[in-house]
């Protein structure tokens, strides 16, 4: 019995490597299995290798293996490139015959040329299906009901059930003519109802339970899958999504609409985040409740587009001229990635600040199984907001916690007065007072005093694992499955998650590390968060584990540094 | 649009008291001025009115005008403009702007807007300099041309703002001059009642660097289209294609004598008309002042998003 399954299909991109990998993924979560995927593209349309993990397994599971159990090759090219990382007891499922004992022959000709015929087809027409033989001979080796197979290729094809029909009839065959040397018997579960997405659709889901009215964004990878996801279904939730001339106008559109009284935010990735720096200060000064999807990916400059990092934190904290309050939340999973979306836009309305929320291109391009989110948790809390009539309003006014009364356009007696220049509680800039200067600068830093005090401690943070053992690994974002996967084997380390950078909940981390071996694990160069602990706590990490070659944690890489008795003081992961 | 829902307005309602920094004589007074009174014979009400600036002299403006008002970064007058409309399309929106900020670091969104179509209205404040930076040549100043807040003469072409928008597909075209009240009123009226996106290009001098388009200057050389026969507005599509190649050869006519008056109008569909085909129920309901919970519980249910990924 196998614990956990791991198929790989590799080959050019556009060869229909989305479409083998997603059905199967879809398949086995419908099996009631957990399934994560791992997705590592080249920045380009066609023709560039490419490849896309899919592990499955019994328990909960939050990273790829670097172990193939079944590979699926669409071109010689991959075969080359993949076979040394199969187990040696595992499958390659290729058209053509490979000198490799672990090779599994179908005879694809024979099935694709009897279809062709019954479509009344050229065997070229088909050519393009051959992935479907693979996929249909990976789930013949794995014993799953053909029918549900066929029901999840209908689904992919529902508007066009002609491809459907033909991609459907192509298992038939293979399940009648292949008959596999192996077999794959993996541990069996019990359904249950789960999700399979990604982060894109996380937040998406969460910007519509938040009551997102609109969303400004220009296209960039990988960020505008979320936007793109929200095109589909604004429609049916009543939201505006638009797209821009450039992600300056992305931020200022969301800015405007912001300071019009809807829920607004903007999603980017470096690139785009950096033109957007002005305004995020901006928004600082003109207390603006915006927020900022920011999905990292490997910088700088271009960079490498299509491919993950966590290099951005510094940048995020720092951006923009001035000193202004933000805050910055970094989800570690898909189901953080929801609810923190719902408590980004209360945190925006209710302190009127920028919000930035950290997301990678792992958590954008990864789907995995996340159980149905629990929307009784989720609340909505706008702040000082006025729509109805009111007097002797200034948008600026003082108050105790520097929050003032927000009103917005076509509310009686409650002008707004928006402005970027430093301004009196009225919103006029012709004060450039000195003393007016001081009270309004501490009018708007003080909010932070209400974030660090009003928001819950695992909004903050989150601990995992014994809180005695010596060794507690830190770190934040996407990084956090594979150490999570690696703690149910090497038991002497635990967790602190941070999940807010900023304010920076210094006085709780200093308390559960002080006096621990701290060993800091980031995807990035330089391990960013260990310099934002030093600065902030004092604290010094004894060991900097970090990746930045575009590829996220492999689960076995993730165990083999954790199980050291004392990580070097640096440690570079390589794995791709 | 035009959006009247309330009395009219008491004469001076709609100035601040806020004291004004331009310098004397500056043609922004004009523009002011006839802003004001465009919006009293209007009685538009106060609250239902947002006027966005973007960053420079004529920016500026929105801090003496008593209606809601968004002074935004240098160039982002147009794009904060029209997502304010989008967001509440029942706000009568307003966008003022100077050259150098609308059709220098701003250009991207002049032309993005274009192809919107919001329906808001366009003030370009044009005097061929950056004032506020003490006189650069701004994207407007002509060629060659050399006023004495300049180190050297301009070596570029001028951007027309009238072609451009044209060109863009702005739907009302329009130039007018500050020291011509009753015309930059006039102009002022007609382009906030066109529906669709407006542009009101403004002649006007600036008193301290530029002494080369001065008063002396536009006074005997500006001349009014409408007045010599031309017919801006355009019935339908055809039409518009017939009559914008003319207004372009127009909208070129520089030297001896300008051309000012409405250029263009076409009354075509608007963004928020189209953004109905996307989301039907867009403008039928009013987003802003709709609640998005119930007791702090959302109103939105994501159930059948979630079953969609099961």
């Amino acid at each position: 019995m196998m614990h956990d399954l791991n198929l790989m299909v590799a080959g050019p991109q556009g060869s229909g490597i989305n479409f083998t990998s997603d059905s199967f993924a879809k398949l086995m979560t419908r099996e009631g299995y957990h399934v994560f995927t791992n997705a590592e593209l080249f920045s380009t349309i066609k023709g560039e290798h490419s490849y896309f993990r899919v592990r499955v397994c019994k328990d909960m599971i939050r990273s790829y293996s670097k172990r193939i159990d079944i590979l699926i090759p669409l071109d010689a090219k991959s075969v080359l490139l993949h076979t040394k990382e199969l187990s040696k007891d595992g499958a390659i499922i290729y058209e053509n015959n490979i000198d490799d004992e672990r090779h599994e022959e179908i005879p694809y000709k024979n099935i694709l040329q009897s279809v062709a015929t019954k479509f009344g087809k050229s065997l070229s027409d088909l050519n393009v299906m051959k992935n479907t033989v693979a996929l249909a001979g990976a789930t013949r080796m794995i014993g799953l009901d053909k029918e549900k197979l066929k029901k999840v290729i209908s689904e992919n094809f529902s508007s066009r059930p002609k491809i459907a029909e033909m991609n459907n009839s192509i298992v038939d065959e293979v399940y009648a003519e292949f008959s596999p040397k192996r077999s794959f018997d993996l541990e069996p579960t019990t359904y249950k109802k789960r999700m399979l997405i990604n982060t894109t659709h996380a937040v998406g889901m969460g910007k519509v339970a938040a009551g997102l009215k609109f969303q400004s964004y220009y296209p960039i990878t990988p960020a505008s899958d979320e936007s793109n996801y929200l095109e589909r279904i604004m429609g049916t939730y009543d939201f505006v999504v638009e797209q821009t001339e450039d992600e300056i106008a992305a931020i200022n559109m969301a800015i405007a609409a912001a300071n019009t009284g809807l829920r607004s935010a903007t999603s980017t990735s470096g690139p785009g985040f950096s033109l957007m720096v002005e305004a995020l200060s901006y928004a600082g000064m003109t207390e603006t409740p915006v927020v900022i999807f920011f999905y990292q990916r490997a910088g700088p400059a271009t960079g490498m587009p299509t491919r993950h990092e966590q290099g951005d934190l510094k940048y995020a904290l720092s951006a923009g001229h001035g000193e202004f309050p933000r805050v910055v939340i970094a989800p570690g999973d898909h189901k953080e990635a929801f609810y923190d979306t719902t408590e980004a836009f209360n945190i925006a309305e209710t302190y009127q600040l920028p919000v930035i929320v950290l997301l990678d291109k792992a958590m954008a391009m990864s789907n995995y199984t996340v159980d149905p989110f629990d929307l009784s948790k989720v609340t909505i809390k706008r702040g000082k907001l006025i729509l109805k009539e009111t007097s002797d309003y200034l948008r600026y006014r003082f108050t105790d916690d520097g929050i003032s009364p927000r009103s917005v356009p076509g509310v009686k007696g409650g002008l707004v007065t928006i402005a970027g220049d430093e301004h009196d509680e009225d919103g006029h800039i012709f004060t450039e007072d000195a003393d007016n200067r001081i009270r309004m600068m501490e009018k708007r830093m003080r909010k932070l005093d209400s974030v660090v005090r009003d928001l819950p401690p695992d909004m903050k943070f989150k601990f995992y694992g014994d809180r005695d053992n010596k060794k507690v690994v830190l770190s934040w974002g996407s990084a956090k499955g594979p150490i999570l996967d690696a703690m149910e084997k090497v038991k002497d380390v635990s967790l602190l998650q941070i999940r807010m950078m900023e304010p920076f909940p210094a006085e709780e981390v200093l308390k559960i590390l002080a006096g621990k071996t701290i060993i800091d694990v980031e995807q990035n160069y330089s391990g960013q968060l260990a310099d934002l602990l030093k600065e902030k706590t004092g604290l010094s990490v004894s060991s900097r584990v970090v990746k930045f070659n575009g590829r996220p944690i492999a689960y076995e890489e993730m165990v083999e540094v954790l199980s050291k008795p004392q990580p070097a003081k640096r440690e570079v992961l390589n794995y791709a | 649009m035009l959006n009247v829902t309330s009395p009219p307005q008491k004469p001076q309602s709609y100035r601040t008291n806020v004291e004004i920094d331009w310098c004397p004589g500056c043609g922004d007074f004009g523009i002011l001025n006839a802003l004001v009174l465009a919006l009293q014979e209007l009685k538009i009400p106060n609250e239902n009115i947002v006027l966005t600036g973007g960053i420079g002299c004529s920016s500026k403006i929105p801090h003496y005008v008593n209606v809601n008002t968004f002074h935004t970064l240098h160039g982002r007058s147009l794009a904060q403009a029209q997502a304010v409309k989008i967001a509440n399309p029942k706000l009568e929106v307003i966008s003022a702007s100077g050259d150098g900020d609308g059709l220098g670091i701003g250009s991207a969104h002049f032309v993005a807007a274009g192809r919107r179509n919001v329906d808001l209205t366009y003030i370009l404040f044009d005097n061929g300099v950056y004032g506020l930076t003490k006189g650069q040549a701004s994207p407007t100043l002509p060629y060659g041309e050399m006023p004495k807040s300049i180190e050297t003469e301009n070596l570029k072409f001028p951007v027309n703002p009238l072609f451009l928008g044209l060109a863009s597909g702005f739907t009302f075209v329009a130039r007018s001059y500050s020291y011509n009240i009753k015309h930059l009123k006039e102009t002022l009226i007609r382009a906030i009642k066109h529906r669709g996106l407006a542009m009101v290009d403004v002649m006007q001098p600036c008193v301290t660097y530029n002494d080369i388009n001065t008063k002396e200057f536009y006074d005997p050389r500006l001349y009014d289209i409408e007045k010599e026969g031309w017919d801006p507005v355009a019935a339908n599509e055809k039409e518009y294609k017939e009559k914008i190649p003319q207004a372009v050869l127009k909208s070129l006519e520089w030297g001896d004598r300008i051309p000012m008056g409405v250029f263009i109008e076409y009354q075509t569909e608007t963004y928020d008309q189209k953004l109905q085909k996307l989301v039907p129920d867009y403008g039928k309901r009013n987003y802003v002042m709709e609640p998005i919970d119930s007791s702090g519980k959302p109103i939105n249910d994501v159930t059948n998003l979630m079953d969609s990924f099961c």
